[in-house]
């Protein structure tokens, strides 16, 4: 088989399901549809925060081609929560925040359904609104979960109040650090909320069969976490529910946890047809999930040469109405709040605060972004009052290949040096000063550094090999648009020494794929990875147990070849995989199955080294790095600023396809980009006002730079497939802070605040220009 | 009671005067419907409920421009964004109006909305009307009693209110003759391309042989309920020859007149200090590109 | 009230019946099983509905079916010829300019349109043209070498 591409590790071949895309075939949620089936529609709260009294749903009802209504009386008691049990599958007994769920309607059409849903009245007696972790805190405030200390915790959570979780990690000697410093920098940095906005809104499909089981297709990040919450929130047996996906029209985030697939669950259950329901773009908005507001103090300490010696990092995080992944944002924030430098004196803590606001949670880079943006903002106004350059001062303070991270956990493999270096080169970042503007726009550079992680919780694989001798590849995991799906598939190849056409994946499913956690945290390709290189083993040595004996040799003496064939080292004989397979299926030893399943299970904390408490993983990840130089131009005028350039350089450990990572990192840094410059949900009272497209505002090709540069570092981690770990959410980490440390670069002043819109940056400059 | 089930019939009349009769006929719930671009998107979210629509697509005569034998242009009502974007018929200071039609939305869009549309719907962050105001066009209206034509500035009632009475329609839009030493510049500011714009500005002026101001007239979109128009600043740089000095001062005039409001694109207080800045560079960019003409 | 429309969509022409206010992009999902549409907004911003009417791209999200009768309508399902890709298509996939693919039915029928006009665009030329329809995955730069790169290879 020499000379034929492999299309294995380290090749880019196009898509799998490139061709549907390409064509307009490929099945998304609302593409899909089943005979007789159901439409239906939610009915969203009117107020923020209320005990419900009753329901009136007679209106509804009489609308022709209704068919159910259900509001909260008719779902089960059951509370879901990916950390803190706290989220029935819709309102129940009280209104949490404005536009939540109250009831469902199901009717023959979709517009049926959605003109019956907005005659559903609730009666509600109203409570004070908490719109604010502050008013949360507040002596005397509403409390927005009456039964927190009794919910379940899947953590050693501290709550109490309004406040869901109190996390706090501790290294050296705090107070030593800052009396050593020279100089000691401190600063208060907020950030606004940011919608995931994948293109393709929430929505889900259930059938239901005559024994009553469920099958449940939804917009989704892991079949496994819907099942899950589904089950809890229903308070169904797991057994009773399968769930499937199909192609799914970008995550972030978003998806991960639960949206509306219990709602649809429950309809299927009680009208015993198939339900749609898909949310339109005002409700994918209003009560899906969002990135957390932040509000970050953060202080540091340094010597005169540029040696940190002391942070300390203060969060306060926005929890919205229910759980949902937040505890897990506070801990992580937290944990990445140093950035990739040694301190030693460090303490990092933060309260996560229940407000009156629809959730906020997991989304691209689950909190590290923002303390991204303090944390490198604050170098580069150190690096100021220094006199440093920026790069020299950060250069300083690395992390170094064999340390460990904040809290004492391991970091294998460290490419952080060279992504320094490559980005300096390619940006050519010393001469930067000599970059010109055009008329009426000033230019700026800015750097900001990254780590993040990939990992977390269990994942498995399963390949089986057919009787023509090609495989079938069972993941579980959810190809969210990612790319894992090819991935995955080129690891198999890989790994068994045959051609990518001859693996094929199989979709998701509860019932026959091996857990999963979910595509998110970076961490498929890591360890989902593992699980195929594991399962890819114990393919092998099946394959070679069989060769043994039909080739009468020793297995030892036998190896893998290219194109699907086990031959003996040093001699012609050879078996192919397909001779194998069909002595298996027929004759003797069976079918040949290989498995492989693990838990990331790396401790995040040594206990000798660092103190902590409420703290929500215990295992957390490898770690990846990046390095991040951007120019921007700032109108003069109007303070409106864009990104000119940027030059990212991120440690993957292994590009198992090296365009594909190119596309996480590029539509990273466009994310990031988003989130610095122009995204912001804005709440008008306890209304959301800008849930459209039209009014919150997405970078488009004009407001993109062309030349953004993806500059692919590999330090293998060696536990990670072929050296690979994670590269979906590092592109976007230090995306805020290079766009801060470029626009002060060039107006001569920090903003302090995301979005840096027009107005922000606009007034920084009349300060200064005031100043001077 | 008025639902979405509520039946809505549909009409493609071949003349204007068909047009005005069917949309009497149905009443004060009926609508005319030009590129459908707002119309069919506030139907969507269920913010209007029309009983009859009334297409104006198949009507010959508002899909023409036409450049008239004194000078002036006629703009009909059906002409699509980016047919005005690109109208050669368009020079001088009538490219206030061209530069606004590029700017709004983006291709498809443009593909799609009308100019009639445009100004009917009056969005006080639109891009037609501070630039029609600038040019100081006329607006055709035909009703009931047949048509009419009411300058740019009295159409534009503010917050989404237009001059038209029930049952009228907008025909055209009417530029009146430019000089050729005339200029025109629409400068727009909005938060990502595409965007209704969170402040406009839109100039139009004629210079005498030596560079001295003759005629120039201003007009402020997004800060307001409607295009803003500020004489006493039009008046004050009338025989200027456009000093940073007097076009400061002129700016300070502008200000006062402006009403904005904090909204998801931007707060008042950020209009107030963006337009003089905008004006600034507006004219700035106006005497720099004619300079080398000179 | 249902109407009957008769609409011409990728050649084929259909009688379908709808009411006054139903969209072409409902009409194209629901009635036509044309899922290639996708509907991201409902409002005219995102772009996924995009579709080709008389050869323009338009959003279908904000077109009446009613008012486009005896219009030629192109689908994605439509562009390919003979069942050969358009170049533009493949140029996608050679350019590996496709995450999720929600956005790239919209982006394809932008592209192809714009190539028609413009067989030689600049960068920003490109950039322009694509402005009307958002990627929230890949960061645009593999769809804008796309169009550049079937632009380069003369086709559309
Ligand atoms: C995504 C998006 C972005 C946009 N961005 C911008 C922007 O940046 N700047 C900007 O200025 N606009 C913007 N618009 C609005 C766009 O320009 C619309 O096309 C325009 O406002 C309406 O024109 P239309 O022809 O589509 O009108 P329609 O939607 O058909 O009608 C609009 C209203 O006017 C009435 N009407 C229509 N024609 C007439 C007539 N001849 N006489 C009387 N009444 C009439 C209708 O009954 C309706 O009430 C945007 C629209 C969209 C969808
Ligand atoms: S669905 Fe039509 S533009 Fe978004
Ligand atoms: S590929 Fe996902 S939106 Fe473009």
């Amino acid at each position: 088989m020499d000379g034929i591409d492999m299309q294995g590790v380290g090749s880019s071949p196009h898509r799998l399901e490139i061709m549907e895309k390409v064509t307009g075939s490929a099945e998304y949620i609302a593409d899909l549809s089943r005979p007789n089936m159901l439409h239906a529609a939610i009915t969203q709260s009117t107020v923020a925060h209320a005990k419900i009294l009753g329901y009136d749903i007679s209106d509804a009802m009489a609308v022709p081609g209704v068919v159910c209504v259900l509001t909260g009386e008719d779902f089960p008691d059951g509370r879901m929560g990916a950390f803190i049990k706290d989220e029935h599958a819709i309102a129940k007994d009280k209104i949490r925040y404005f536009g939540e769920p109250v009831a469902v309607v199901a009717a023959e059409t979709e517009a049926i359904a959605r003109e019956a849903a907005k005659r559903v009245i609730v009666k509600y007696e109203e409570l004070p609104a908490i719109l604010s972790p502050e008013e949360g805190l507040a002596e005397g405030a509403a409390i927005i979960h009456e039964d927190l200390d009794s919910y379940i915790k899947v953590f050693p959570a501290i709550s109490s109040g309004n406040m869901a979780s109190y996390t706090e990690l501790n290294e050296g000697d705090l107070e030593a650090g800052f009396a050593e410093a020279d100089l000691v920098v401190e600063g208060t940095y907020d950030t606004a909320p940011q919608a995931h906005l994948a293109i393709e809104p929430c929505g889900a499909l259930a059938d239901i069969d005559k024994q009553g089981r469920v099958t449940l297709w939804s917009a989704n990040q892991s079949v496994f976490r819907v099942q899950a919450n589904v089950c809890e929130s229903l308070m169904m047996p797991m057994g009773k529910l399968r769930c499937l996906t199909p192609r799914v029209g970008g995550g972030f985030g978003n998806k991960m946890e639960p949206h509306i697939q219990p709602l649809v669950v429950r309809m299927t259950q009680a009208t015993k047809r198939p339900v749609k329901m898909i949310l339109n773009r005002e409700e994918d908005f209003e009560c899906v999930r969002a990135r957390h507001p932040f509000k970050v103090r953060c202080k540091t300490g340094v010597k005169k040469d540029g040696t940190i010696t002391a942070r300390e990092v203060e969060v306060l995080l926005d929890c919205g109405a229910f759980g949902d992944d937040s505890p897990g944002v506070l801990g992580y924030s937290l944990l990445m709040s140093l950035g990739p430098y040694r301190i030693p004196n460090s303490k990092a803590s933060g309260k996560l605060v229940y407000t009156n606001k629809l959730r906020f949670g997991a989304f691209r880079g689950f909190g590290n972004p923002q303390v991204a943006f303090a944390g490198e903002t604050q170098l580069d106004q150190i690096a100021e009052k220094l006199g440093m350059d920026p790069l020299d001062l950060r250069q300083k303070n690395l992390i170094q290949p064999g340390d460990v991270w904040f809290g004492g956990g391991q970091v294998a493999s460290n490419g952080l040096q060279e992504c320094v270096d490559k980005a300096r080169a390619a940006s050519d970042w010393d001469n930067r000063k000599s970059r010109t503007a055009p008329k009426g726009k000033r230019r700026g550079t800015g750097v900001a550094l990254s780590a993040h992680i990939s990992g977390l919780l269990g994942t498995g694989a399963i390949i089986r090999v057919f009787e023509d001798g090609s495989v079938a590849l069972n993941t579980g995991a959810v190809d969210i648009g990612q790319g894992s799906d090819t991935v995955l598939s080129q690891m198999c190849a890989e790994a068994l020494k045959i051609p990518l056409e001859k693996v094929s994946l199989a979709s998701p499913d509860t019932d026959g794929s091996p857990y999963n956690w979910g595509t998110t945290a970076s961490r498929v390709t890591y360890t989902t990875g593992r699980a195929v290189v594991g399962a890819a083993a114990e393919v092998e040595k099946q394959l070679k147990e069989h060769a043994a004996q039909m080739l009468e040799c020793s297995e030892m003496d036998l190896e893998l070849r290219p194109g699907g064939i086990v031959g003996v080292s040093g001699s012609d004989k050879e078996v192919s995989f397909h001779q194998i397979s069909l002595r298996a299926h027929w004759a003797a030893g069976g079918p040949i199955v290989g498995h492989h399943t693990w838990v990331f299970n790396q401790p995040t904390i040594d206990p000798k080294r660092a103190v902590c408490s409420g703290i929500p993983f215990p295992q957390v990840g490898v770690f990846s790095f990046g390095c991040l130089i951007v120019d921007t131009l700032t109108d003069e005028a109007s303070g409106k600023t864009e990104v000119a350039e940027a030059w990212s350089a991120v440690d993957v450990g292994k590009a198992i396809n090296p365009s594909s990572v190119e596309g996480q990192i590029v539509g990273g840094f466009v994310q990031g980009m988003g989130f610095a410059l122009t995204e912001e949900m804005v709440w008008d009272g306890p209304k959301l006002a800008n849930p459209t497209l039209l009014d919150y505002k997405v970078p488009t090709t004009l407001d993109t730079p062309y030349n953004i540069h993806s500059i692919i570092v590999e330090a293998a981690e060696p536990d990670g497939p072929f050296g690979a770990k994670g590269a979906g959410e590092i592109g976007l980490v230090a995306v805020p802070a290079a766009i801060a440390n470029a626009i002060a670069d060039a107006i001569g002043g920090h903003v302090h605040s995301l979005p840096m819109k027009p107005e922000k940056v606009l007034n920084k400059m009349l300060e200064i220009e005031d100043a001077t | 009671m008025l639902t979405s089930m509520t039946k809505t019939d549909f009409q493609k009349p071949k003349t204007v005067e068909e047009a005005v009769t069917l949309l009497k006929e149905a009443g004060d719930d009926a609508r005319p419907i030009s590129g459908g671009a707002t119309l069919v998107a506030l139907m969507n979210a269920r913010l209007v409920q029309p009983s009859r629509l009334v297409s104006l697509s198949a009507i010959d005569e508002l899909t023409q421009c036409t450049y008239q034998s004194d000078g002036s242009v006629r703009i009909g009502a059906m002409r699509r964004h980016r047919q005005t974007a690109f109208e050669s018929n368009l020079k001088a200071a009538h490219q206030v109006v061209s530069g606004a039609a590029s700017q709004i939305a983006n291709p498809p869009v443009r593909n799609m909305g009308t100019i009639g549309g445009s100004i009917s719907f009056a969005d006080p962050a639109a891009d037609y009307p501070p630039s029609l105001v600038a040019a100081n066009a006329e607006i055709e209206i035909a009703g009931p009693e047949g048509r009419r034509r009411i300058p740019a500035e009295e159409f534009f009632l503010g917050w989404y209110e237009t001059a038209l009475e029930p049952g009228e329609i907008v025909t055209a839009v009417i530029l009146p003759p430019v000089s050729e030493s005339s200029v025109g510049q629409y400068e727009k500011l909005c938060r990502i391309a595409g965007d209704f714009a969170l402040a406009s500005v839109a100039v139009t002026i004629d210079f005498n042989a030596s560079n001295t101001v003759t005629s120039l007239r201003l007009a402020v979109g997004g800060c307001g309920g409607g295009p803003i128009r500020v004489e006493a600043a039009e008046q004050a740089l009338i025989g200027t020859k456009l000093e940073l000095d007097a076009v400061v001062d002129a700016a300070e005039l502008v200000v006062a007149e402006l009403d904005p409001i904090d909204d998801v694109r931007g707060s008042a207080e950020y209009r107030l200090k963006v337009v003089p800045r905008l004006l600034q560079r507006a004219f700035n960019n106006l005497v720099e590109t004619r300079e080398p003409a000179q | 009230m249902s109407q009957p429309v008769t609409l011409t969509v990728n050649g084929k022409t259909s009688d379908v019946s709808c009411g006054a206010t139903t969209t072409l992009l409902t009409v194209l999902r629901d009635t036509l099983a044309l899922t290639g549409s996708k509907r991201g907004c409902n409002q005219g911003v995102c772009g996924a509905c995009t579709v080709l009417v008389d050869g323009a791209p338009m959003r279908s999200c904000l077109t009446l079916a009613a008012n486009i009768e005896g219009q030629n309508i192109t689908t994605i399902e439509g562009l390919p010829e003979g069942g050969d890709l358009k170049p533009i298509q493949q140029a996608i996939i050679d350019s590996d300019a496709v995450q999720c693919g929600f956005c790239t039915s919209g982006m394809i029928l932008t592209a192809h349109e714009f190539l028609q006009r413009n067989s030689n665009p600049s960068i920003d030329e490109i950039r322009t043209a694509l402005s009307g329809n958002i990627c929230r995955c890949s960061g645009y730069r593999k769809i804008v070498d796309a169009v550049a790169l079937a632009a380069s290879r003369g086709g559309a």
